[in-house]
């Protein structure tokens, strides 16, 4: 192949609905940005010009100019003639909810690198590696996000973990987080190990792995067999499930959720902050986008498949939700009962996602998907904020009085309330009260779940257990708001002051405010959801 | 490419919008600024200056789209006027009533847009129900905004200098005794004043703007509370604060009414909004439409006990295949509600009393809020909503408004407080607005609405000089001769005297603005009269009123002004005021003297009778139990116009005795008041004791009121309580059993499920071990265990 050959092959359309390497290559300019703050960065460290110019500057400067191209390319997708496009010959997805996505997780790249800032958890020296383990991990989500085939979905997950362990283990001098660090990364490589044998096992049996053809090919093999109890069928099953293994680990879906707790307690709050968060978005959005290929139409063949999964899926999301629940009651470390939190959190938007399959495979229109769909964003969306901000709340509280536990919050509400009530609203909005964000998120996804309760009977038992849930959820959570409002400061306990007019508070405000917006103002962002969910179907 | 409308709509949402900014600045003053500052004025001033300037543009704009039709005269709907006029006079034995014809030509009349509407923002939509919040323009907006502006600017100036005693960090109100025997003192509140000040202009302009009645309400509570806020400026004085609160309660009397207005309104129409809105594919008819059609016909069934509501284009509405109807009598009672609220906002009979209690205020108040904007939305209101008014309506309009400009005019005859004087004046020119629009008058109505703003803002301001140049007086009994030394103010006072007064040369139509529109008014009243002879007393009292009125306003100018001082002390120490005070009062005086220059051929009547949605082209005979006829308006041929000189001329002849009674009495003492006082001195106590309305409502509602209250206190103590304290003693005795039900069971099952539960958690810990190979095996047995569940449980 000569060289004009190549150079045309760099920059022609080829196949329809994929777009030249060329334009691949602009269309993966956030990724690219970010990149390019990763180097700078290390440069940076090499030529000493991190002593004049601060790290974060070019970390905070690499994830805002990544944001705005994303904002602009969700206006580009959105004027009228604009088709979702397949780029790197179709080993990556171009559509509404990719660019979501990656606006989404570069937006929340943004607030912790602001967080860090404030907490001034990584210092001068280490500034450089943290951040640009941040940034690749952030960039690792977003390719989890458009992933369109299995090897980009096992390079997305692991490109997301591998930063993810260091950052857990950064608190270099703990023992506690070196530990952490260390079990992260050899469950996570379990993990891995058994999702790369369900791709494997998957690509194998039905011989393609792109995500496009899965579904087509799945109906091919198995059309007019009886498709669940064929032993290759099975097979295919089985390897299903290996691959939820990878997906329940980034989710902390029980009863892979193990790491999660001591992670959370060995890592710094904001990296707790940052993996609850981030991490658990782009798996879901790969999640989505996954499910959604496999089961594609859901007619013939692909219909036990996706109630199957759906039915699966809403089984662990039930399990996950009540013991992330019932397992927060009784934990006295503050990082250590957000972590079960998350693992509950990760729960009910399993739901949505159960709730969307069983949907699909009820027929029951795409609207009712869209709306499973959204709701599933919506949520995501309140909980970068209450979740957020409840672990940045944990850091700051931690900067004066070195110390995590839910004891030693008493009393802080007559010395710093804008702590106690920022974290008032997050939890609050956790529980799911009105008018918080948390309410609507999961107004939505109960919605979702009560349509779904027409196509197959145990939603409903998913949508009681989703309920009872969030009733039992309101102790533990009000636990910590009772520890701080409701008590005396002890005497003895160190003083915390924080004011509502400097940085860190404002930083609160700014989060605890958009919690409360979103529970006014909803349909702006319900709209915008909505637009990315109708990439599908 | 922007329409008219837009443009429009930019500039007085500006102008609207400015206050409103300028009220954030200035109420949190002190945040960055000290109180010493004046800069609170100046920001006040600079806002609603600004609104001036857009409501001028807004108005050029206006003019030069419809091609300066208020100047020249020659307008589309004029021209279908005249065509009106000239196929009557040509068919006048045939087609004297004739609808058709008339209904003919005005459709003829519709080329150039006589309003301009449109949404904001819409809040919400239930079903057919929708609440938005719009705004509607027309040339009486315009007038309203340009009017509005310009005078709160005046007022604005004036205040600067008349607050100036409030730029203290010890501010002694004089009128406030502490018990100590000293005077109350309390920082000032300079820049709390314009803040005040700068809210209500927002509200009132908004007010004006407003697209639908329900925002129309909004703004209309708006107002009533900076009323209450300004009228109680000086919450300290006792009389102050009560006097708010009589405002306030006396107005949520009328509010009630209103309310109940818009309830049927909401029920029987489903909309709010005045216009028809065509931004949609289908377009709704607003309130307009829906009754007066584009006809600007009430269409009445034959038993005449529903009335066909219309939609967008016009013709009957239909719902289901049955037309939309809604019974006569309810919309009677949609006008009398919405009504009442005009009744209590500008202040007419039965709730006048408030008004001169309001004089509390500071007087750049009374000026603004008390007399030229705030109680002129009553008739606003009234005008506004004119094509919802049935002729009974109407006719109670013409009453209420009758009674109400009598009784004030005959109160401010024997009033000393020069304040005082100028509040009655004021409720009886309010009442001639209502009575215009009552027997049809509705340009008459709102033009005597924005002359009567200019006349009397000009002359509380001057009051307010004379006020602060005598040091707090407002006894008249105590001034005189003050024109030697207030030579600005007693002159700009005499312009505002002659004006409301409606002087002018007789023989020629050269006169004071007053004149124009008050000459409108009678002549209203007088073909109202020709038409309905039994309503004979809605022209004789407006005609005698107009003598009243010019009396006491010259009796107070006389008084004030000419003569000798009669308290030396007061006439000493007075002085003319610095020109901040000076200056806006020769401004006022231009426009009281000449803004409704040309009469009803001239600019402003054009400008504001261009927006009248009802056409008062022909004469209108009611269908209604009342049977009454509107007389006809427009044209050379119209009921008005044959009447115009005869009325004129009573008018001024009236006026004149008024005025030469006056001179006779204060300045050539020929004839003593003191002997007239003796004379006629139940009267004159009868008028002294305000018609003895307060008493009388004492007697009626207060005492009523504690009786009742009285009678509810001890059923409270003897029946209530008793029945209270018995089930007290049960529920104590049946709580006792419950609590033993408590502790046992239910606090056993509770315990036991708190139990459960945290032990459940607490086990949950168990499998967290912390142990690594033990995490790694888990993966491997579950995925087992997963594997072995789903294959069990794989849906059939």
């Amino acid at each position: 192949m000569d060289f004009q050959a190549l150079l045309q092959q760099f920059l022609s359309k080829g196949v329809a609905h994929q777009a030249s390497t060329f334009d691949s290559l602009w269309i993966f300019l956030p990724e690219l940005v970010l990149s390019s703050s990763i180097i700078l960065m290390l440069l940076a460290r090499l030529t000493n010009v991190d002593r004049t110019i601060p790290t974060h500057w070019i970390a905070l400067l690499g994830g805002m100019s990544s944001f705005m191209i994303v904002l602009y390319q969700f206006w580009q997708i959105s004027l009228p003639d604009a088709i979702p496009v397949q780029i790197f010959t179709g080993l990556a997805m171009h559509d509404p909810f990719s660019i979501f996505f990656r606006g989404f997780l570069t937006f929340f790249l943004v607030f912790v690198i602001v967080l860090t800032v404030l907490t001034g958890i990584p210092d001068d020296e280490d500034a450089p590696d943290f951040y640009s383990l941040l940034s690749g991990a952030v960039i690792g989500m977003m390719l989890m996000s458009s992933a369109n085939h299995l090897l980009m979905l096992f390079l997305g997950i692991e490109m997301a973990s591998v930063p993810s362990y260091a950052l857990t283990g950064f608190l270099k001098g703990r023992r506690q987080s070196s530990e952490a660090a260390l079990k992260f990364v050899v469950y996570g490589a379990g993990a891995a190990g058994v999702m790369l044998f369900g791709i494997s096992l998957l690509a194998g049996l039905l011989g393609t792995a792109e995500f496009p053809q899965l579904a087509s090919r799945f109906q091919a093999v198995f059309a007019g067999r009886e498709v669940m109890q064929d032993p290759a069928a099975r097979c295919v099953l089985l390897a299903l499930l290996m691959i939820a293994v990878g997906f329940a680990f980034k989710l902390s879906a029980v009863p892979f959720h193990f790491w999660c707790p001591d992670a959370f307690q060995g890592a710094s709050a904001e990296v707790g902050g940052f993996l609850s968060i981030g991490s658990k978005a782009a798996a879901f959005a790969l999640l989505v986008r996954f499910t959604l290929s496999l089961t594609g139409d859901s007619t013939g063949a692909s219909q036990g498949l996706a109630l199957t999964c759906g039915l699966g899926l809403g089984f662990l999301a039930t399990l996950t939700a009540t013991f992330g629940n019932l397992a927060a009651y009784s934990q006295r470390n503050m990082k250590r009962m957000l972590a079960y939190s998350t693992i509950a959190h990760a729960g009910y938007m399993l739901m949505a996602v159960s709730a969307l399959l069983v949907l699909q495979s009820g027929n029951a229109g795409p609207d009712a998907a869209y709306r499973a769909i959204q709701g599933l964003l919506y949520y995501l969306c309140v909980y970068l904020f209450m979740n957020l901000g409840a672990f940045a709340i944990v850091a700051f509280i931690r900067n004066q009085t070195f110390s995590e536990e839910i004891e030693d919050y008493k009393g802080l509400s007559h010395q710093a309330p804008v702590l106690a009530i920022g974290m008032a609203i997050c939890l609050f909005s956790l529980v799911g009260i009105p008018p918080l964000g948390g309410f609507y998120g999961k107004a939505f996804i109960f919605a979702a779940l009560f349509d779904a309760t027409r196509v197959h009977w145990f939603m409903w038992v998913v949508l009681v257990a989703g309920g009872v849930n969030t009733v039992i959820s309101l102790f533990y959570y009000l636990r910590v708001a009772k520890y701080m409002c409701m008590y005396e400061r002890p005497a003895d306990a160190p003083a915390v002051a924080m004011p509502s007019n400097s940085s860190p508070g404002m930083y609160v405000m700014l989060l605890s405010g958009m919690v409360v917006f979103l529970g006014i103002i909803i349909n702006p962002l319900a709209n915008v959801a909505l637009r990315a969910a109708h990439a599908f179907l | 490419m922007p329409q008219t409308g837009d443009y429009l709509m930019f500039l007085l949402t500006t102008a609207w919008l400015l206050p409103l900014v300028g009220f954030v600045i200035e109420m949190y003053w002190l945040c960055w600024s000290h109180r010493l500052s004046k800069g609170a004025a100046y920001f006040a001033v600079g806002f609603i200056g600004a609104g001036f300037v857009c409501s001028l543009l807004a108005l050029l704009i206006w003019g030069g789209a419809t091609g300066w039709s208020a100047l020249s005269g020659h307008h589309g709907a004029d021209a279908g006027h005249h065509a009106a006029a000239h196929n009557d006079g040509d068919h006048a034995e045939h087609h004297a009533d004739d609808h058709a014809v008339a209904g003919h030509a005005t459709e003829h009349a519709t080329p150039v847009k006589k309003y301009y509407a449109g949404t904001y923002y819409e809040l919400a939509r239930f079903g057919s129900l929708r609440l938005s919040l719009d705004w509607y323009i027309d040339s009486l907006t315009l007038v309203m905004f340009t009017m509005v502006t310009f005078i709160a600017t005046c007022i604005h100036l004036f205040a600067i200098g008349y607050m100036h005693d409030e730029l203290t960090e010890e501010y002694e109100d004089h009128e406030v005794h502490m018990h100590g025997g000293g005077h109350f003192s309390r920082p000032g509140r300079f820049y709390l004043f314009f803040a005040y000040l700068s809210l209500f202009c927002f509200s009132m302009l908004g007010l004006v703007l407003a697209g639908n009645i329900f925002q129309v309400f909004i703004f209309w509570e708006l107002v009533g509370i900076c009323s209450y806020l300004l009228i109680g400026f000086y919450i300290e004085r006792n009389s102050a604060s009560t006097a708010a609160n009589k405002a306030f309660i006396m107005n949520r009397v009328g509010d009630f009414g209103f309310l109940i207005g818009l309830m049927i309104i909401w029920t029987s129409f489903g909309t709010f909004q005045f216009a028809d809105t065509d931004s949609h594919d289908s377009p709704e008819a607003g309130l307009f439409t829906m009754i007066r059609g584009h006809d600007g016909r009430l269409d009445v069934s034959e038993d005449g006990k529903q009335v066909y509501l219309r939609d967008a284009s016009g013709h009957r509405a239909e719902q289901n295949g049955q037309p939309r109807t809604i019974t006569y009598l309810l919309l009677v009672a949609a006008g009398l509600g919405v009504f009442a609220g005009s009744i209590g906002k500008s202040a007419q009979f039965p709730l006048q009393t408030w008004l001169p209690d309001a004089m509390e205020g500071p007087t750049p108040v009374s000026a603004l809020v008390h007399s030229a904007t705030m109680v002129a939305a009553g008739v606003y209101l009234a005008g506004r909503f004119y094509p919802m008014f049935t002729p009974e309506v109407l006719l109670g309009i013409a009453y209420i408004g009758c009674i109400t400009l009598f009784v004030a005019a005959t109160i401010a005859l024997v009033v000393t407080d020069i304040k005082r004087v100028l509040a009655y004046s004021t409720i009886s020119q309010l009442g001639y607005m209502m009575l215009a629009i009552g027997v049809g008058g509705w340009g008459a109505g709102l033009f005597h609405l924005v002359t009567h703003a200019f006349f009397k803002s000009l002359m509380f301001l001057c009051s307010g000089s004379v006020i602060a140049g005598c040091h707090h007086v407002q006894d008249m009994s105590r001034m005189g001769g003050l024109r030697h030394k207030m030579k600005i103010t007693a002159y700009t006072m005499l312009i505002g005297v002659m004006a409301i007064a409606g002087l002018a040369i007789p023989g020629t139509s050269i006169g004071f603005s007053g004149f124009y529109s008050k000459d409108a008014i009678v002549a209203s009243a007088l073909a109202y009269y020709e038409l309905n002879n039994a309503h004979f007393l809605l022209f004789i009292t407006p005609l005698v009123t107009a003598g009243i009125t010019s009396f006491y306003m010259f009796r107070l100018w006389f008084l004030t002004f000419a003569g000798q001082p009669r308290d030396q002390h007061v006439y000493d120490h007075c002085h003319e005021n610095p020109k901040i005070m000076t200056i806006p009062l020769i401004a006022l005086a231009i426009f009281a003297a000449g803004c409704a220059w040309g009469g009803e051929g001239g600019p402003l009547f054009r400008l504001i009778a261009d927006s009248e949605l009802v056409p008062a082209v022909e004469r209108v005979v009611s269908v209604g139990a009342s049977k009454v006829t509107l007389p006809s308006h427009q044209g050379h041929d119209s009921d008005v116009h044959h009447v115009h000189a005869t009325a004129g001329m009573l008018a001024l002849i009236s006026a004149f005795i008024g005025m030469g009674l006056a001179y006779l009495m204060y300045v050539q003492k020929s004839i003593r008041p003191s002997d007239i006082r003796r004379q006629f001195s139940s009267v004159y106590d009868f008028l002294l004791d305000k018609w003895r309305f307060d008493d009388l409502y004492e007697v009626m509602f207060v005492q009523p009121v504690h009786i009742v209250a009285a009678w509810c206190v001890s059923f409270d103590r003897k029946v209530l309580d008793a029945i209270l304290h018995g089930s007290a003693k049960i529920t104590v005795l049946v709580s006792g059993w419950d609590r033993k039900f408590d502790e046992t069971m239910v606090d056993g099952l509770v315990n036991l499920v708190g139990t459960v539960t945290f032990s459940i958690g607490s086990s949950l810990k168990v499998i967290q071990t912390g142990r690594l190979r033990q995490y790694i095996m888990w993966i491997g047995v579950a995925v087992v265990v997963l594997f072995g569940a789903l294959i069990t449980a794989i849906p059939k």
